[in-house]
């Protein structure tokens, strides 16, 4: 029987946030924006359900008085993200 | 990027693929730290060998500048980090290695330094003297402590940070700089220690030097604003 796929990894911008916070060990928000090419508003509002699920650890500071937004994954994210990769590999029998 | 668009299976894996290649290709090492540390010892070990072979002697000694060196790294750090906008899994076991290999070459230095002293104050609360006998009937001479061919364990640690960060970042050119440079250590276990300060010279040349052309030409052609 195949393992449903996690709705909140299951979307194009919140997997492509988890997939490049799991190559580094963590990464600003501007990082993740560039790379994801999403408008900032769309790229908040995603961080934050990401969040809520408790995938990601999100650091707020500041840094050369500017705000600087860190994000970096937690063992229950990448937990998630593993099952969530392990799924698919069922669905396309890889 | 859409947030909830509808997408296969198979658009996920090549998404992820995707994500990953381009947080990999983000990391560039600027190479100015290897440019400046292969310069200031490759100078140091080769002034150094100069003055044994010419018989001369500078007015400062010129490891103070290896010394100095540890100013503008320092500076190159601090602004490699402020620039910096994702941290590498590797990043702290690189720095670590290379702290590591600071402080041995700096105690490696201070034994150089301490050690024949100390020995000679030793020897002389015994109230004995090491002394040169010449078999050709030659008067005999009082000979200083010294610690003999040290040159060769620099050569040796030089390699070890070297080979460590060119497996970790699977960085070929310093991998290459570490085997040729074990094989100048056992050279240098052959050769004279004036020649060890040559050999360590062309070390720090080919350890850093070298590689730190090469990163900063991968760095400035990665850097490059496309136009």
């Amino acid at each position: 029987m195949f393992k449903e796929l996690d709705p909140i990894l299951h979307s194009q911008l919140r997997l492509a946030i988890m997939s490049l916070l799991i190559s580094v060990k963590e990464a600003e928000f501007t990082f993740i924006r560039e790379k994801t090419n999403a408008t900032a508003g769309n790229l908040s509002v995603q961080v934050q359900k990401l969040k809520d699920a408790g995938y990601i650890e999100v650091i707020k500071q500041f840094k050369d008085n500017y705000p600087q937004t860190t994000c970096k994954v937690t063992p229950a994210g990448l937990k998630a993200f593993e099952d969530y990769v392990t799924a698919l590999q069922q669905y396309l029998k890889v | 990027m859409a947030n909830e668009t509808k997408f296969s299976e198979q658009e996920s894996l090549q998404l992820i693929a995707e994500m990953i290649k381009k947080a990999k290709g983000s990391y560039h090492d600027t190479g100015i730290g290897s440019l400046l540390w292969g310069a200031v010892v490759s100078i140091a070990s080769l002034m150094s060998y100069l003055q044994r072979e010419y018989d001369f002697t500078l007015a400062i000694d010129i490891w103070w500048l290896v010394f100095a060196a540890i100013v503008p790294q320092v500076y190159i750090s601090i602004k490699e980090k402020k620039n910096m906008k994702a941290k590498q899994y590797d990043e702290d076991v690189v720095n670590a290695v290379w702290l590591v290999f600071g402080i041995s070459i700096f105690g490696l230095n201070f034994y150089q330094n301490i050690v024949p002293v100390q020995t000679e104050r030793l020897i002389a609360e015994e109230g004995w003297t090491m002394m040169k006998h010449f078999s050709d009937g030659r008067p005999d001479e009082a000979i200083r402590p010294f610690t003999p061919s040290l040159s060769s364990f620099y050569i040796l640690i030089y390699a070890f940070p070297t080979m460590v960060t060119g497996m970790v970042k699977k960085f070929n050119p310093m991998k290459i700089g570490a085997i040729i440079t074990y094989g100048l250590f056992i050279l240098s276990l052959f050769t004279e220690s004036k020649y060890d300060m040559l050999l360590g010279s062309a070390s720090a040349l080919i350890c850093w030097f070298i590689p730190g052309v090469i990163l900063r030409k991968k760095y400035l052609a990665q850097t490059k604003p496309n136009v």
